[in-house]
């Protein structure tokens, strides 16, 4: 029997849990080679079905300069852009599209990506009726939005005025950005 | 309002970590039952949130650089269980009085989500270096203050006449549902 | 191993939520609606069968001096094959448990099980033990589940019956929204474990009244 303090003994450990960790990253590196085109397909359709749901006939990425540091691509389409913007939430980072036609209104917006509260903020992206009104709302619209409660015309979401301010700040980045494209 | 303190306010109050998060609710009902344990307790574990935080910001950029993101799981949870060991040793070194009371608790702290899920959040958010060990820190102060204010409402908690299958875990529980309807208050306190 | 046995604790006397008290952080977090409860649920079971007889087979090859960086290891492994396979394959639960599937590495059930069974016994009883656990798990999340989801939104099966939306059994404007929220889960999580201590301590009435009739 070794001593638990032999250089041996601590080889032996070392070596051990090297080992195991190298089993489970090669294991990873299988399993993720399988994935990751996946998950990456997945990702692309995700953003052609939001771009898509905003700007009729879809659109190709172009380039753009952004001074509120939210508005991260825009893709241009025949009737206008569709903008991907990710305002602060209540929770998080809140990722969504927001279609701009060429007169700088608002075609329709839609939510990708959110970590709101389920109930209150996340009713901003569900497929409800409460959900379905509050993003119609926008389509119309130009200029700079804010909710009622800021002297706006965007009626908020009950409970969630943090979601909808930040959905506001969304679409304003977008109408925005989209302006300086001219 | 700058991230900074909108991170450290949002942290300690509307978004806490255990009772509007849920992370780490295992110390968190385990280790409250007194109010300097629960404090030594949540010291610590702000300590290693902030360390850990700021270690795996580092690893991350390292996986990144390799294209190995998949590996971030195995990679953070091996940094946070080294790091609660050299925390252990060091304890065990330089304060001892700590390291006896919390003794037990020490290596649960690997275990706790709050730890893995702050550094988690910090990749997620693409948090900077900075941003990632302030989050770190005012989540793990958050954890303490919620557990402290736990400890203190559980030490009479647990001396109530209550129904018998209620004793004990249950009631510790509908105590924390209070406690978390007293935190929805601050959900409100986030200013633009 | 008596298997009958296994699966009686599993899903009863030694259940992992509501008697062994591991894993809270899920079990409150993401019981928001029955598609998110049965596919925590799952992940959670298939992962502990996995590491359960992962570590059974190398349980005389680990030194015990590192026995649980071991363990965590081979668990967060299997944690990572999950989470990718789902943001594979099921989008749609990825994006709703969010970082709670990562987490799972921290989750005390696959951790507790491993050193408490697993290090100790053969690798068919061990898996049989992940399964027994895993549906017991899955059980409680259930049950904490429907009651939220019923009280919170006043729906069932919310994700995935009636596309989706659940069945509506309370009309909208009634249901009080603080059950899904993190309210609601610890007062759901305490009045469900009080419940099923009740329901003990009945149990254990019945086995003293028999033996005294013998």
């Amino acid at each position: 029997m070794k001593t638990e303090s032999s250089a041996a003994y601590i080889a032996r450990l070392a070596i051990t849990l090297l080992l195991i960790t190298a089993v489970v990253a090669a294991g990873l590196a299988c399993v993720n080679a399988v994935t990751a085109p996946e998950i990456e397909a997945l990702n692309v359709q995700k953003t052609q079905n939001a771009v898509e749901a905003v700007l009729p006939g879809g659109g190709e990425e172009i380039a753009f300069t952004d001074d509120s540091g939210i508005v991260s691509t825009i893709y241009k389409g025949q009737s206008g852009y569709a903008v991907e913007v990710t305002p602060a939430g209540f929770n998080g980072t809140v990722t969504m599209m927001v279609g701009v036609d060429n007169a700088g209104q608002v075609l329709g917006i839609s939510i990708v990506n959110h970590t709101e509260t389920a109930g209150l903020g996340a009713e901003a992206a569900s497929q409800g009726a409460a959900g379905t009104a509050f993003r119609s709302q926008f389509a119309g619209m130009s200029g700079s939005v804010s909710v009622s409660k800021d002297g706006g015309q965007v009626d908020a979401l009950t409970g969630a005025t943090i979601t909808s301010r930040a959905v506001c700040a969304g679409v304003n980045a977008a109408l925005n950005a989209v302006s300086k494209l001219g | 309002m700058h991230p900074i303190v909108r991170i450290n306010i949002s942290a300690l109050l509307s978004q806490n970590f255990i009772l509007v998060k849920f992370y780490g609710i295992c110390p968190f009902m385990g280790v409250s039952k007194k109010i300097d344990t629960a404090l030594g307790m949540g010291m610590a574990v702000t300590f290693v949130m902030a360390l850990a935080s700021a270690a795996c910001y580092l690893i991350n950029l390292l996986l990144i650089a390799l294209g190995l993101e998949y590996m971030q799981t195995v990679a953070f949870i091996l940094v946070i269980a080294a790091l609660v060991q050299v925390v252990e040793m060091f304890l065990k070194k330089f304060v001892p009085a700590l390291y006896k009371a919390l003794g037990v608790f020490l290596p649960l702290i690997t275990t706790n989500c709050a730890v893995l899920g702050v550094v988690l959040v910090n990749v997620q958010e693409g948090y900077n270096f900075l941003l990632s060990v302030v989050n770190g820190a005012a989540g793990g102060l958050g954890f303490t203050l919620a557990i402290v204010l736990f400890a203190s409402v559980r030490e009479r908690v647990d001396k109530t006449d209550c129904p018998e299958c209620f004793k004990g875990f249950p009631i510790a529980l509908i105590a924390a549902g209070l406690l978390a309807l007293a935190f929805m208050g601050f959900s409100g306190l986030k200013i633009f | 191993m008596d298997f009958k046995k296994q699966f009686k604790e599993g899903l009863l006397y030694k259940n992992p939520v509501l008697v062994q008290l591991l894993g809270m952080c899920s079990t409150l977090a993401i019981t928001t609606s029955l598609f998110n409860g049965i596919g925590m649920g799952l992940a959670v079971t298939a992962i502990l069968i996995c590491s359960n007889v992962l570590i059974s087979a190398l349980r005389n090859f680990i030194p015990s001096q590192i026995r649980i960086a071991a363990y965590i290891t081979i668990i967060a492994g299997f944690v990572t094959i999950v989470d990718l396979a789902l943001q594979a394959f099921i989008p749609a639960l990825s994006a709703s448990l969010g970082v709670f599937i990562p987490l799972i590495v921290v989750n005390c059930i696959v951790l507790g099980r491993a050193e408490a069974f697993a290090s100790k016994n053969t690798v068919a009883a061990s898996a049989v033990d992940g399964l027994c656990q895993g549906i017991g798990y899955t059980c409680a999340l259930i049950i904490v589940c429907v009651i939220r989801e019923l009280l919170g939104k006043g729906t069932f099966g919310g994700g995935i019956l009636n596309g989706g939306e659940g069945i509506r059994l309370i009309p909208a404007q009634f249901p009080a929204m603080q059950m899904v929220m993190p309210v609601g889960g610890f007062l759901v999580l305490g009045f469900v474990i009080a419940g099923s201590q009740k329901l003990m301590m009945h149990l254990e009435m019945k086995i003293k009244k028999k033996e005294e009739a013998k």
